[in-house]
């Protein structure tokens, strides 16, 4: 007959102190541990929301970003009247040319970043359906006017309504906000294409092109005719897999999260089972009664084994609620954590421990309990009852 | 000295909750001394790498934002110049990552030798990326990581230009701070024109060195006046200032990474904290003994201090000394990581051991300090009533 549960929860309360502070150790190893999880998924999730399904970047082939890709005006004149290619109601094909280029802006703590900067059309809107401008108005070509995603929002000086942005070579005028259902769109300006080709003397009017296409069965087609035409050497992507690419990166954080989770798990283990040795040796009498009533080695065993899970359960609870305030404080206090340096250009990412971030550090939180428990019940399992009923 | 013997003998008392408390404070050392590496690279590279008579001049528009090649030359004319390089991104990629996985650059390698002087770079070495058309310099971090011998022949591809580079390793940067590939901008130039391109004709950044450290301020004013109102304005700024700044959007990461080292060391406090009281509390009876026979407050709490402490102390040099280890591991396996830049060196430097100690140190006297104050206040009466 097994022991009830109530029996290792009301162990646990024997020693308030010591159960507290063992709880304690595995609550900051699940903080830890969710804390930087969410770190990285916060940024996946910005680059992996970007795009759409139906959505192709066209690029110079063998460029890797927007940013090294160039593209003639006689490559996208030819391109944009490609079958496959959704038009909007006036029957003007959807494909967005676009020039990408990463200019400093400062900061508002003094110092600079490389910030996307996108030259568009007007039919950037149509076809990135995600970038919605929710205050203000869309840019008005050669007016020298920008738009402002939200991350990009109060993190710049000037970068705000009706301010004035310094930009590249010039000074443009912020007239619009925009959202992007938190995609890494938020974290770019948007000015006019021309304008911006200017600004950078380009050689080439464009550095790419995105298309809209009508279903997706013409997606395959469309992207091996870009593909194949000798003309203009460039290659179509689909958006999705463009951003999951340049979400690439990003996994060989998880590696060294990983790498920490465990090592600080395995310490905490180490922490949860001295305490759990503690409890065995000063119930020695306890269990030599329990087995001398009949109570089997398997129900002394799980008795323990539960309430070292108990205890890391316990753990988790507290360490899960810190993290999402935590994470919720940092937020707050950093406004978005900035990313990217290699990529030249900054991802402002919203802090967010979500529930997957959490489920990583129950797994954790639970392996820690079981494996705490392991020795110290199967010591307590192993007493003999006649020697265990003596020593006390 | 004389109650060495007595804290040795208590340490060995419950051999498995020693060695696990030690574990658990190894371990968390381990993490912290890893963690710290990431913000000391940062600090490392700062203050090493960077040289106060080294001037960055690029655009005042921002990186992407080229200058024209023959500013190279006016730049060398300015007085107090010793020595101008260009130097153009050429962001090549290597195998089949299809992405930059190192930062690569096509500098001139007459050059290299005086604007660097300080890089560890052998003379021979150097003398042949500069008698080779498609000699490489590369960083030892890049040479580990890919397996490459001074003589091998790699190709990259580049993503910022329409060309493929076949190169030849001439030298290495011998230093684990220097995760670059340098090969010859000539050569990029002449690949360019073959390719029907209008050749290399712009450059990203020049970076000149100083004959006079006092003279850096008058060179980069200099430098910006000469480019004034002109299609290409300049900023030019310390190579200190440079790296500060290209790094900056690194910080929040940085306090992330410092937040989550602090709940380690917490961690270890509290692992500590609990071992600690757990021994005073099984030996409640033989203190009282102790002081019974006359055994002062001052000995008793001492001796239960220096056991808290020694035993984070050996187990803290020991997380220290497998950390040295473990970041050596990771330095070969992961190498320059474009996500984590100068955070991914991993290298443990001096001040990050000294912290290692320190915490540990720290950890033992905070854990021990509380359970060992209250053995040695308790009136001998009550505890020997308690326990008999």
């Amino acid at each position: 007959m097994p022991l009830p549960v109530s029996y290792s929860l009301r162990n646990l309360r024997a020693r308030p102190g010591r159960s507290a502070m063992t709880a304690s150790v595995v609550a900051l190893v699940v903080v830890a541990c969710s804390l930087f999880l969410g770190l990285i998924s916060s940024l996946k999730r910005t680059i992996v929301s970007t795009g759409n399904p139906l959505n192709l970047v066209v690029m110079r082939k063998g460029s890797d970003n927007d940013g090294s890709s160039q593209l003639s005006l006689e490559a996208y004149q030819a391109l944009r009247f490609f079958d496959g290619i959704a038009r909007d109601a006036e029957d003007r094909p959807l494909a967005s040319p676009e020039l990408v280029v990463q200019p400093f802006l400062r900061t508002k703590d003094g110092g600079r970043e490389n910030v996307l900067v996108r030259g568009v059309q007007p039919v950037a809107l149509a076809v990135h359906e995600q970038v919605r401008v929710i205050e203000g108005r869309m840019l008005t070509p050669s007016s020298h006017e920008v738009i402002v995603g939200r991350g990009v929002l109060g993190r710049y000086e000037g970068a705000a309504l009706g301010s004035d942005l310094h930009m590249g070579r010039g000074t443009w005028k912020v007239v619009g906000i925009f959202d992007a259902d938190g995609s890494s769109f938020e974290s770019e300006v948007w000015a006019d294409v021309r304008e911006l080709g200017n600004d950078a003397k380009r050689f080439f009017p464009y550095s790419g092109l995105r298309l809209r296409v009508v279903s997706p069965a013409d997606v395959e087609p469309l992207i091996r005719r870009i593909d194949d035409d000798p003309r203009y050497a460039l290659e179509a992507q689909r958006e999705t897999d463009y951003y999951a690419k340049q979400s690439e990166s990003a996994n060989s954080l998880y590696v060294l999260v990983v790498g920490i989770a465990i090592l600080a798990g395995i310490g905490a283990g180490f922490g949860a089972s001295n305490t759990m040795y503690a409890a065995v040796q000063s119930r020695t009498a306890e269990i030599g009664t329990l087995r001398a009533l009949g109570f089997s080695r398997a129900a002394i065993l799980s008795a323990f084994e539960i309430e070292a899970v108990l205890l890391s359960g316990l753990g988790f609870v507290i360490g899960a609620g810190c993290a999402v305030g935590l994470s919720a404080l940092l937020g707050v206090l950093l406004g978005g954590v900035a990313f990217g340096a290699a990529t030249f250009t900054t991802n402002v990412i919203t802090l967010r421990v979500g529930t997957s971030d959490l489920m990583g550090a129950f797994v954790l939180a639970f392996t820690i309990g079981i494996f705490s428990g392991l020795g110290p019940a199967w010591r307590a399992a192993r007493l003999r009852p006649i020697e265990a009923l003596r020593k006390a | 000295m004389k109650y060495l013997g007595l804290i040795w003998a208590n340490l060995g008392r419950n051999k498995l909750r020693s060695a696990l408390t030690g574990g658990a404070i190894m371990l968390a050392v381990i993490l912290v001394c890893v963690l710290l590496t990431m913000p000391a690279g940062l600090n490392a590279i700062l203050e090493h790498v960077s040289n106060n008579t080294r001037i960055s001049v690029h655009a005042k528009g921002g990186l992407v934002y080229q200058m024209p090649y023959s500013f190279t030359r006016k730049v060398r004319q300015v007085d107090g110049v010793a020595a101008a390089m260009a130097q153009t991104w050429f962001g090549g990629a290597f195998e089949e990552a299809g992405r930059v996985t190192f930062p690569n650059f096509a500098v001139e390698p007459e050059q290299v030798g005086a604007v660097y002087p300080d890089y560890p770079i052998a003379a021979e070495q150097l003398a042949d990326f500069q008698r080779y058309r498609d000699g490489a310099l590369a960083g030892r971090q890049v040479m580990r990581k890919y397996g490459w011998k001074i003589g091998d022949r790699i190709t990259l591809r580049s993503t910022a230009w329409p060309v493929n580079l076949d190169l030849r390793i001439v030298g290495e940067i011998a230093s684990d701070r220097y995760p670059s590939v340098w090969m010859s901008r000539e050569y990029l130039d002449q690949a360019l024109k073959a390719a029907g391109r209008p050749g290399l004709g712009t450059v990203g950044i020049i970076w000149v060195r100083a004959a006079d450290p006092n003279r850096v301020n008058s060179i980069m004013r200099q430098i910006d006046e000469m480019s004034r109102n002109s299609e290409y304005e300049t900023a030019c700024e310390t190579e200190k200032s440079f790296i500060s700044n290209f790094f900056g959007s690194l910080q929040g990461f940085v306090t992330i990474i410092l937040i989550v080292t602090g709940l380690v060391a917490l961690c270890i406090v509290f692992i500590a904290a609990n071992t600690a009281s757990m021994a005073v509390r099984e030996r409640a009876g033989e203190l009282a003994v102790l002081k019974a026979i006359g055994f002062g407050r001052r000995v008793i709490f001492a001796t239960l201090l220096a056991e808290a402490v020694a035993l984070s102390v050996v187990a803290g040099g020991a997380g220290v000394l497998a950390s040295v280890g473990l970041t050596g591991a990771l330095r070969v396996f992961a190498g320059w990581s474009d996500a984590l830049g100068p955070l991914g060196g991993f290298i443990v430097t001096a001040p990050v051991i000294v912290q290692g100690v320190f915490l540990s140190l720290f950890v033992g006297m905070l854990a021990g300090v509380v359970p060992s104050w209250g053995a040695a206040r308790k009136p001998v009466v009550q505890t020997l009533h308690e326990v008999f």
